[in-house]
């Protein structure tokens, strides 16, 4: 039976493997180790280097020709020898970097390689990462200051995602509130005003996860069939809707939709309101989420619960043991139940 | 009151509009509330120390309209750093607290010695382009410390005041670090002052390996301490709500992604497991393509429910693009409003150029509709850098 097992996943993987990019059938990465070893130079490929700080530097056809001059194909060599997106990739990196490899040929005494460390592993990402900038470069003064323009050009446009720290991984819907806390100057290096914005705001007329419905993969709260499941997601996290909501959003929308309001039954199970300890639900569910109660019964509707709940009332002190405020008795909501001068 | 940065800001980004200038207009239309919906998005980087952005928007929904303001701000920077500002409407996160959309401005300087002080104030935003009340206001201010180079911790005060009576007052503590060039960890943890108690913490480790990558997280949440403070409901007591987890972020092949997220939630007595597996497939080197799907086990007491979400994109000639995303959410307990809600949209996108273009339809049953279905259409068009 195991051995079934293995064979079929075995059998599976091989299937899948292209999907997967196990194996590449496409374009393959170019054999920069090769070269290597057989002792050419980068800079009799990769001329110009001194010269045009402006270019990509990429051999074409005729360089290869060189030492290859018979061709296997008619098509441009680098059409199979290069990485697929490795082309663009610097491209990329040519338009959003402040560089000059002219200026790096003399300091690394021609030694690409000290900077483009993995290229002889066959890493398909050409473009070396940003630490091994700061292993020569002491950049600290603009990355404290977040002047990133001094190498980033239109940083906000790339859509670089960060490599090491603030790596946007895992659940970063959940995870980023944590991040931000400390790092929000460094958000703004990436993300306008209007990022944030489109979550956070109170003005927002559509969410990112309707506005751009036919992207499923952009990043935005209360995705696919959110509206169906909200009010299981907002008892599960009680105040998680606080934080961005107002509490009268909940009615002011069911009201619209008809779902509450005038006319309409009690949404309460029964027992949830009654003379006996034992009928008394509602007491425990407000402690529980007293969002819940507040997305109703806030403002006006506070005069169902102050009713009961007041000096000398029958619902007695909805207070907990231990607890105080630093609001004075004159000001809301202390006022609904205790009296201007009336001790508590 | 409310009108007067708007007005400067609009005066400034006629200023600020240089190369490159970027505009963005977009249209949605829905049969759906909101049936129609256009937005306008400009942006203006007069160089690296300045720069201008708004996005305003109209919209109506059956047999109402309305047009609002999401951003409108002016940024400015001096040439080193040293000081920063914004002018207008925006969305200020001052450390620890929540964030807060306002009408108003914000200052940042940093100070010799690692200290950076950053400060806010203005007029929190609320629906509409004006409000009756006239002493609603906010200001907050938050001063932290670099530490060498491994991270940094700052504290942070907030007060808001709605129509004169004090909403919200709360002090935050933050921190957050760099370990090594593997291991991050933050902590944000946000005080109640005007009814004294722990609003909201949140903590969250990670580490990152050549494949995986694995996070813990713990939150804790008062929801009596998230209300305004003008709240009765904010009597009640601290009865925190706690959610925690270990999630694990594993390259398995080269396009293959997969996700785990197991978790718990505690809800006053009650503790449930929140648990969800996510997997994304990128079809090509570039990701134009993808699949992904997730499996999710979540809820609390009485609301646990299961559900199961996927979702594909996957590019065609000509510029076009299919897409499809289906979700089926199955509730354990039934509460008279059915438990079992599936969700589903199909579209047709179309981007060339400066030009997108997207139709859609989408069908759902509900607590609210047994059954729905709805068309959504999408036309965009770029101007300048996308």
């Amino acid at each position: 039976m195991t051995r079934t097992a293995i064979a079929l996943t075995c059998l599976l993987l091989a299937a899948c493997a292209g999907v997967l990019g196990l194996s590449r059938g496409g374009p393959q990465p170019f054999p920069h180790r090769a070269h290597a070893t057989a002792g050419v130079a980068c800079t009799r490929c990769h001329a110009g280097l001194d010269a045009s700080p402006g270019a990509l530097h990429i051999p074409d056809d005729a360089a290869c020709a060189t030492c290859h001059p018979k061709p296997h194909d008619a098509r441009p060599c680098l059409s199979c020898h290069a990485a697929a997106g490795a082309l663009a990739e610097l491209a990329e990196a040519r338009d959003h970097l402040v560089f000059d490899h002219q200026q790096h040929t003399a300091p690394t005494r021609g030694d690409c390689m000290r900077c483009h460390t993995g290229i002889a592993e066959g890493d398909d990402h050409l473009r070396p990462p940003m630490a091994t900038c700061f292993r020569c470069h002491a950049h600290d003064a603009a990355r404290d200051a977040r002047r990133c323009e001094a190498c980033h050009r239109g940083l906000m446009e790339t859509q670089l995602l960060p490599e090491s720290h603030l790596a946007h991984d895992g659940d970063w819907m959940r995870e980023h509130g944590a991040r931000a806390a400390s790092s929000g100057d460094l958000c703004q290096t990436c993300h306008r005003e209007a990022f944030c914005a489109d979550c956070h705001g109170k003005t927002v007329p559509a969410l990112p996860a309707t506005r751009r419905f036919a992207d499923p993969f952009a990043a935005s709260v209360h995705r696919a069939g959110f509206t169906a499941r909200h009010a299981l997601e907002a008892r599960a996290q009680p105040g998680a809707c606080a934080t961005c909501h107002a509490p009268a959003r909940c009615v002011a929308c069911h009201t619209s939709r008809g779902i509450t309001g005038d006319g309409r039954r009690s949404p309460h199970p029964p027992g949830w309101v009654g003379p006996a300890a034992a009928d008394n639900e509602h007491g425990r569910q407000a402690r529980r989420d007293p969002a819940a109660c507040a997305s109703c019964h806030d403002g006006a509707g506070q005069a169902l619960c102050v009713g009961c709940h007041k000096v000398g009332g029958v619902g007695g002190t909805p207070h907990p043991p231990g607890w105080s405020s630093k609001l004075p008795l004159a000001a809301l909501p202390c006022r609904l139940c205790h009296p201007v001068g009336r001790a508590p | 009151m409310r009108r007067w940065p708007v007005a400067v800001v609009a005066l400034a980004s006629g200023r600020a509009a240089a190369d490159p200038l970027q505009l963005r207009a977009d249209a949605l239309a829905t049969t759906a509330a909101p049936a129609g919906l256009v937005t306008l998005e400009a942006i203006g980087d007069a160089g690296p120390g300045l720069s201008a952005e708004a996005v305003v928007w109209t919209g109506s929904a059956s047999d109402q309209g309305r047009t609002d303001v999401l951003v409108m701000a002016l940024r400015a920077r001096t040439a080193g750093g040293r000081l920063a500002g914004r002018l207008g409407r925006f969305v200020e996160t001052l450390g620890a607290l929540r964030p807060i959309q306002i009408d108003g401005a914000a200052a940042r300087a940093r100070a010799p010695l690692g200290i950076d002080v950053e400060a806010y104030a203005g007029v929190p935003v609320t629906d509409g382009l004006a409000t009756p009340r006239a002493w609603d206001w906010a200001a907050g201010g938050r001063i932290a410390r670099t530490i060498g180079e491994v991270g940094s911790i700052g504290v942070a005060y907030a007060q808001q005041r709605d129509d004169g009576r004090l909403a919200s007052e709360e002090l935050g503590v933050d921190a957050g670090a760099a370990l090594s060039q593997r291991d991050d960890a933050s902590a944000k943890l946000a005080y109640d002052l005007a009814n004294p108690g722990i609003a909201e913490v949140s903590v969250s480790a990670s580490h990152r390996g050549r494949a995986v990558r694995t996070e813990l997280y713990l939150s804790d949440r008062a929801a009596s301490h998230l209300l305004p403070a003008t709240s009765l409901f904010t009597v009640l007591g601290d009865v925190p709500a706690q959610h925690g987890g270990a999630v694990a972020t594993w390259r398995a092949a080269p396009r293959l992604d997969v996700i785990a997220d197991l978790g718990a939630r505690r809800v006053d007595r009650e503790i449930d497991p929140a648990i969800a597996l996510r997997a994304r497939l990128r079809l090509d080197d570039l990701g134009t393509s993808s699949l992904t799907a997730e499996l999710r086990r979540d809820g609390a007491g009485t609301d646990t429910w299961t559900g199961a979400r996927g979702a594909a994109r996957i590019a065609l000639p000509c510029s076009l693009a299919v897409t499809t995303e289906l979700e089926l959410v199955i509730a354990d307990h039934d509460r008279g409003l059915g438990r079992v809600w599936p969700w589903g949209l199909a579209a047709l996108a179309w981007d060339r150029g400066g030009w997108q273009a997207a139709i859609a339809v989408e069908g759902s049953a509900s607590p609210e509709d047994r059954r729905r279905v709805d068309v959504l259409g999408q036309l965009g068009r770029r101007w300048g850098t996308p």
